[in-house]
């Protein structure tokens, strides 16, 4: 399976585990997900009808409101949180400050290889403060 | 990071455990966005703490309760009922109550209990080049647009800001950010606010998260023309700022934006936004809202003008909404009076949106709270009439203000003519 641990830069500190779930379209915090369930309602989202609770949850970037921090706060509250977040692009101020809040770590830019290996619904683990992605 | 002997001393706690956090989680942002030092926050326009999510009340409570004091003129945000009267909008009374909570934590933290989109018409006026932190889009985009203070697209880091009076310095706080990235020109001639929330949210669909900068607004617009567009821009783009050469202040010339990305905007582009939103039948709406954002002083007393001598139509709820502040204003001015007398309720603290009429959020399911069945709400802003759509998911009409009036009066919708052009 080729390499087996990526870097990226790390964005909100912390370490978590998870089955990846990854997606080609941006996903916007407020408005895309349903808070008491974690599923994807957006129907611009290709993740529509999966669930983002307890997954390593990766995507191009996020999109639409500055109130992306209030839904990724209440997801946690509600226990249907991502483990953690993995963007090709840094997200909106929003978003990371509700990563903070919700203490879900976020990786940026992790290098090309990752996306080449990457296959949805493999274990991940991932470290926001050193940046490190790792397989299993 | 390179960080003042102040930012030091609040890592080590010298101004309490609450500050401490703050600024710890202030480091934090500046470091994901590379930011090389702190900049000194002049204002900050923060989270309500929103009685319809479960736990977030309780979160500002939290802070309020590690002694956090806010150490710059703070401002509070739209909040999910009207504190004075939630009874009037049909609010289950554990809501209200709940809500009533989150001011009481505010007032501990020595902010304003404001309650608005609009802090700026109830007097929170930041100035030119003030460094400012917020959590409404609303107020980021007229702060740097129309005020020239600086201000990102914030979440609940505002109250961190609020606390400290730092803030990182990245993203608008830097003159390099603060460009134009588009350069828009209106042909078409919107008139009233109802038609600049529609010019906006045209141009933040066709630039998304940049700067644009627009030509051909004649005549000049008024503050509340540029509030209103500004509005727009922030719903359906991520617009935080805009430029209008020789009105905003001087953020980029004209100049600055010969080369970049072109865009038009013409009557047609506004009447599709129009007729985006009225997707309910012509007889059968409950609702019609106005005030969105928040009413301003000037607003209120052209509502006041439409609804003298009037009454709103039997079956029909007509709603006005505003600060507190401008509330006073407009009471005092004698301008209440012919509003309640033609039948229409004015609600401060929230909007439809914001209250227990969204069926997106999650509140706590002891509250009892279960969103009323509407059929239509008619509004005359595109930014409620986006957020209808999304968050109470009826039908809307969009109209002006002066048709959504008469609407509300005949019982019957009456659209925006089209102009030629």
């Amino acid at each position: 399976m080729g390499e087996a641990s990526w870097q990226a830069r790390g964005v909100v500190k912390g370490q978590a585990a998870g089955a990846a779930l990854v997606s080609q379209t941006a996903l916007s915090f407020l408005g895309d997900l349903d808070i008491r369930s974690g599923r994807v309602v957006g129907r611009s989202s290709d993740l529509l009808g999966e669930s983002v609770a307890g997954r390593v949850l990766v995507l191009p970037a996020s999109r639409g409101s500055a109130g992306a921090w209030r839904f990724l706060y209440q997801l946690k509250v509600h226990g249907t949180h991502p483990a953690a977040l993995i963007l090709r692009e840094m997200p909106d101020p929003s978003v990371t400050q509700g990563a903070f809040l919700a203490e879900v770590p976020v990786l940026v830019a992790p290098e090309p290889a990752f996306w080449e290996a990457l296959r949805s619904g493999e274990a991940l683990q991932v470290d926001g403060t050193t940046g490190r992605i790792t397989r299993g | 990071m390179e960080l003042s002997d102040r930012d030091l001393a609040l890592l080590d706690g010298a101004e309490g455990d609450a500050a401490r956090q703050a600024m710890e989680a202030l480091v934090q942002l500046g470091e994901a966005y590379d930011a090389p030092d702190m900049v000194e926050i002049g204002y900050a326009h923060v989270h309500a703490g929103m009685a319809l999510y479960k736990g977030d009340v309780e979160l500002i409570e939290a802070t309020a309760a590690q002694g956090a004091k806010m150490v710059v003129p703070v401002s509070t945000n739209i909040a999910n009922a009207d504190m004075g009267d939630w009874q009037g909008t049909g609010a289950p009374e554990a809501l209200g109550l709940l809500q009533k909570r989150a001011e009481a934590a505010h007032r501990a933290m020595g902010s304003a209990t404001s309650f608005t989109c609009t802090p700026y018409w109830a007097g929170h006026w930041p100035t030119w080049n003030m460094h400012i932190a917020s959590i409404e889009s609303g107020v980021t985009v007229f702060a740097n647009s129309v005020l020239g203070a600086r201000s990102n697209r914030d979440g609940f880091f505002a109250v961190y800001a609020g606390m400290t009076g730092r803030y990182p310095r990245f993203g608008l706080h830097l003159d390099r950010n603060r460009q134009p990235t588009h350069r828009v020109t209106v042909t078409a001639c919107p008139q009233g606010t109802a038609e600049f929330t529609a010019l906006g949210y045209a141009i933040g669909a066709a630039v998304g998260s940049g700067v644009p900068l627009i030509r051909g607004l004649v005549p000049r617009p008024t503050l509340d023309d540029l509030d209103a567009m500004g509005v727009g821009m922030a719903t359906s783009g991520g617009v935080a700022m805009f430029i209008v050469p020789g009105v905003t202040p001087p953020f980029g010339a004209e100049a600055d934006a010969l080369g970049l990305p072109e865009v038009e905007i013409r009557e047609a582009d506004i009447a599709q936004v129009f007729d985006g939103f009225c997707t309910g039948a012509e007889a059968g709406f409950d609702l019609v809202h106005l005030g969105c954002p928040h009413a301003s002083f000037e607003e209120m007393k052209h509502y006041a003008a439409l609804l003298t001598g009037k009454r709103v139509a039997e079956g029909v709820e007509l709603w006005v909404t505003t600060s507190r502040a401008v509330r006073q204003m407009a009471r005092d001015a004698g301008l209440l009076a012919p509003m309640l007398a033609a039948g229409a309720r004015v609600v401060t603290d929230t909007c439809p949106i914001s209250c227990h009429f969204a069926c997106t959020c999650s509140p706590d399911p002891a509250l009892k709270v279960t969103p009323p069945k509407l059929r239509t709400i008619l509004v005359d802003s595109a930014k409620q009439a986006h957020y209808v759509r999304d968050m109470i998911q009826c039908p809307t009409l969009f109209t002006t203000s002066e048709l959504a009036v008469e609407s509300a009066v005949t019982g019957r919708f009456l659209p925006r003519r089209r102009r030629n052009g």
